[in-house]
Parts: structure tokens; sequence; C-alpha cells
């Protein structure tokens, strides 16, 4: 099982404090994260895209290849990738060339973004969403795996005889995962290709959660990927972590209360009963870590998000640590232990080329 | 014996409060027409004021509480449905507004509904049609055509004026009831095949 953090990269004011940092200095402080992610042992790194104000990582790529520069271990990975409004063209190939320089350590999670004015800034219109993620993915997946590609769709200008340029490493495009909170369209489309499935659940109740996983189960086994358990399974978790439980929650009630999304509206008791939120002791956030598996079944991949509303660098890598030394190790062991030996890990570069090899034996065997 | 589900949803703020009152006469003639008929009827009251800081934290975060989440199902799944609003500032009230707004927007499709406001005057009457009515068809529900406005005179020395306006609109909803109520496809149990999205 991998274990790993997301950013969101939005610039909030420490409402402790008041102080804001600047763009810059956020930008930096995720550079920071991720090479302390990498430092405390955990496997992925996953930032998200955003295009206005007050989130700052427009560019993905360009962080995560100076990331990619001074690591050698982690798997950088974006949460989201906006599928609807980027050329999959520039998809592509921004991928592709951060797969090189990072000799492989990089998969996406593709995403349409759900802040409406953003669409049209990019041409594109909201009510479209849907049909944009399943026509850009489509073409996305041939620019990886065909040399040459001749096309047609609604939504770009043509292409006649395009090569995407560098190729995959290996030629082997890397692995999607398909993001999605409510939209059963998405989990039919990574069922479909046989992709993962990533449910940020911080946000919703598990009840719900349930539903959009079990269906993408039922469908990858429909589609001949696998067992339904066999199926490739992310989920987000938001945790705040001190020595004592109490500690805990009055240190991180003021970013609680005010924190962009959920802030002013339901009690921190309240939204950490109905969300996977985990307030409290390195003890409490591996007992509710465990207990997701109860819920979705065996999953490959699991990320916090540790870093938003407004906490200082400081306190965001004061919890990596803790992440890291106290949590992670546990949650890796009980979790094999709990794993039947047919569920497979989540896809790395080395695991699918290792796969592409096979097949491409088995071909000349024939 | 067969039974309907009646869901009546009211907005009053006070306690007792006048929109309470109109909503349990509404249902007791529905009730009574119900059984003119020999159907029973399951009446599921629902105070939106109980629902007040839940339907904020539910626009808030996105997603209702449980107790909220079961308070929604128990609307989406009912035959059909009272509502009552207070008349504020010429219109239904904001709390009104706040529970169909979180309500799925498919959950009152082909569903019967008596429409009633109440007001400190009468000169507010029309709030049910230019402001209640058009709600309801935006949601697709069928609000049945006499909707029951309450003035403060209606209490008191109009109350005999109101009683066969009561008694006409519980009529016309136990008669939208026999009509098939038409069910909502889940996408979770059927949802689009990839190859009919890929093409569309």
């Amino acid at each position: 099982m991998q274990f790993g953090v997301f950013s969101v990269g939005d610039v909030t004011e420490d409402p402790t404090t008041g102080i804001t940092v600047s763009e810059g200095e956020r930008i930096k402080a995720m550079v920071r994260i991720a090479l302390k992610a990498e430092e405390v042992g955990l496997d992925v790194f996953a930032q998200g895209e955003h295009h206005n104000p007050p989130f700052v990582p427009s560019s993905p790529t360009t962080q995560l290849g100076f990331i990619a520069a001074q690591t050698s271990k982690i798997i950088l990975s974006t949460a989201t990738t906006l599928i609807t409004t980027n050329d999959p063209v520039k998809i592509a190939e921004d991928y592709a060339m951060l797969q090189h320089l990072a000799d492989g350590r990089v998969d996406l999670m593709m995403g349409r973004g759900n802040t409406g004015p953003v669409y049209p800034w990019f041409g594109q219109d909201i009510r479209n969403g849907i049909q944009l993620a399943v026509e850009n993915y489509a073409l996305l997946r041939r620019l990886w795996r065909e040399e040459v590609v001749d096309w047609e769709g609604k939504f770009r200008t043509p292409l006649q005889g395009f090569t995407s340029t560098p190729r995959p490493l290996d030629d082997v495009p890397p692995f999607v995962w398909h993001g999605s909170i409510r939209s059963p369209e998405i989990a039919e489309q990574a069922a479909y290709y046989g992709d993962g499935f990533f449910h940020n659940n911080i946000f919703w109740p598990i009840t719900h959660t349930k539903r959009m996983i079990e269906l993408y189960r039922q469908r990858f086994e429909h589609y001949g990927h696998g067992a339904a358990d066999q199926a490739i399974v992310g989920l987000g978790g938001q945790i705040f972590m001190r020595k004592n439980s109490q500690d805990a929650v009055r240190e991180f009630r003021p970013y609680f209360d005010n924190a962009p999304v959920y802030g002013h509206g339901p009690s921190l008791e309240d939204f950490s009963r109905e969300t996977p939120l985990t307030v409290g002791s390195p003890q409490e956030v591996i007992e509710r870590t465990l207990s997701f598996r109860e819920h979705f079944g065996d999953y490959q991949r699991q990320l916090f998000l540790m870093d938003h509303a407004g906490l200082p660098l400081k306190t965001v890598l004061e919890q990596l640590d803790i992440l890291g030394e106290e949590v992670v190790p546990v949650l890796r062991k009980e979790f094999a232990a709990l794993k039947p030996a047919h569920v497979p890990d989540a896809p790395t570069h080395a695991s699918l080329k290792a796969a592409a090899e096979r097949a491409h034996d088995l071909e000349t065997i024939e | 014996m067969n039974e309907k589900v009646i869901a009546v949803v009211t907005a009053g703020l006070t306690t007792p409060s006048s929109s309470r009152l109109l909503a349990d006469q509404l249902a007791e003639a529905v009730r009574d027409e119900l059984s003119g008929r020999g159907i029973g009827a399951r009446i599921e009251l629902i105070e939106v004021r109980d629902h007040a800081h839940d339907l904020t934290n539910n626009l808030l975060t996105g997603f209702p509480s449980a107790s909220l989440r079961e308070v929604l199902e128990t609307v989406a799944g009912a035959d059909a449905l009272i509502v009552v609003s207070p008349t504020f500032s010429a219109s239904y009230s904001g709390l009104f507004k706040m529970f169909f707004d979180v309500l799925d927007d498919q959950a009152l499709a082909g569903k019967p509904v008596l429409l009633a406001a109440t007001g400190g005057t009468e000169r507010h009457s029309l709030v049910l049609e230019f402001a209640l009515r058009p709600l309801f068809s935006y949601l697709k529900a069928l609000p049945v055509a006499t909707a029951v406005y309450a003035a403060s005179t209606d209490w008191g020395p109009n109350a005999a004026g109101l009683r066969p306006r009561i008694a006409q609109a519980a009529t016309e909803l136990v008669a939208a009831l026999h009509n098939e109520t038409p069910t909502q496809a889940d996408p979770f149990k059927n949802p689009t095949p990839f190859e009919d999205l890929l093409n569309s």
C-alpha cells in the first residue's frame, strides 16, 4: 500500500497569527513538504492544479520537475490534473517529459475542476465537464500509446499525423487515477480502462464514498480487468496529531473553524464524525485509517491532506515527522497483514514496464 | 390497507407558529380525504427550523448530516408533499428555500404538492403564485391548482372562509395521488455504459 500527502496549494491566512504567506513562500513550502515526505519515508507526493487565487499551483510539472531533481524515491503525482480545461496534447507532452526527468516516478490523477468561471478562461463550458473528461482522456491515451495519431473530436482542433514527444519513458505511459467525488460517469470511465479510482472523501460521508467505490469495483470486474476486489482504489484523509488528543483539538480548532470549504459551518466534532477528518493522537489516526478498509475493501493508496487552512510550514513539517515515524510504519504492517495475496499493489512504472515486457514475450512466443 | 406517505414541510419559526397550525389542518384534511377513499395516511411532519444548522452546514460542506439526510430521504420517498412557508419580505422565507436548495433537484419530479403560505396580511396572498409555484414547477413537481394562504384574520373572523379552501386543496392533492409517480433512475444501479459516453 502507498502512503502519501496531497496538497491543494491554497494561500490562506493563519487565523491564529493573521499572517498570510506570499505566493513565493507557499510554492517553496510545497517543495519543502514534498522533500520532507520523501525524507520521512512516504511513497507519494501529489499536488493540485488551479488557475485562480487563492491557489498557487498553476504549473504542476514545473514544480514536480523541480522536486524530482531533489528526490530519488518518492512518486510524484497530481490531485488533480484538469482533464477538462487542459489540452490533452499538452498533458501528454508535459507528463511524458516529467516521466523521463523523474526516471518514471510519475503518475497522474485526472479531475474535472468544479469552479465554473475557470472553464470559459480556457474556452470551455462547465456543462460539458463529463464529455470533456471522456473525449480528452480518450485522446490522451492514444497520444501516449500510438506513435502517429490522426484524430478528430468535438472540443479540440483535429490532429493529422501527429506524434507527441517525448514518447513515454520505456514506452510505458504513466499510470492514471480518476478522481471524482460525485459523478458515477467517472467511476465508470476508470473501470472501463482498468485505471485507478481515487475518491477524495475528506469532505464526504462514508455512505456516499462507499457507493462510488462499489460502483467502480463492480464495473472494473464487468469490463474484465479482474475481480471487483482487485480494482485499484485510492482514498483521501485529513489528520492533525499531537501526543495528547486534547492538545491536537485545541491547536487545530481555529484552523478548522476558519478553513476554506467547510469553515464557519459544522463543528469540528460533527465534521469528524461525518468525514474521515481525525484530530487526535497518532494512535487515533492509526485506528481511524485502518477502519477505512472495513468500508471500502483493501485499497492501494492513502493520501493525507496536511497543509491547508493556513497551517504554518513548521507545523506541517512536524506533522509529517509524526506521520512518517509513528503512523505509517504501523499502518503498513497492519494493512499488509490484512491484505489477501490476490489483491494487487498500485501499479508503478517498474511494474507496468515488467507487465509490458511479459505481454511482449508472450506475443513473440505465439 | 393501502397507505400513502404524505411529507409535510413547514418553515414557521415560532412555537406555536401559524405555519404549523395551517400545516396540521392541511394534513388532517388530506388524511380525511384519503380515509374517505379507504386509503390510510402516514403523515411525516418536518419542521424546517429543527434542521436550520444542518441546512447551513450542508450549503457550506456540500453534504447533509446524517439526520438531515434522513429527512431529505423521507421527502424524496413520500407520495405527496404539503409545504408551508411564512411570507418574508414578499416571498417564501430564506429557511424554507434552503430546504429545497439542498434537496436533490430530481427528488420532487412528478410528485403532487400542496402549496401553502402564511402571513400577517392577506395582501401577500399571491406569494403562492409568483414565488412558490414557479419554484415547484422548476423542481418538476406537480403543484395542485388550489394553493392555501392564511393571514392573521383567517384564524379569527375569517376562519369559516379558510376551511373550504383547505378542503378543496386536500381533495385536489388526493386526486393527483392517483396518477402514477414516475420513479427516478438510479445512476449507481444502472450506470451509463462507457461506450455510450464515448459516442455521445
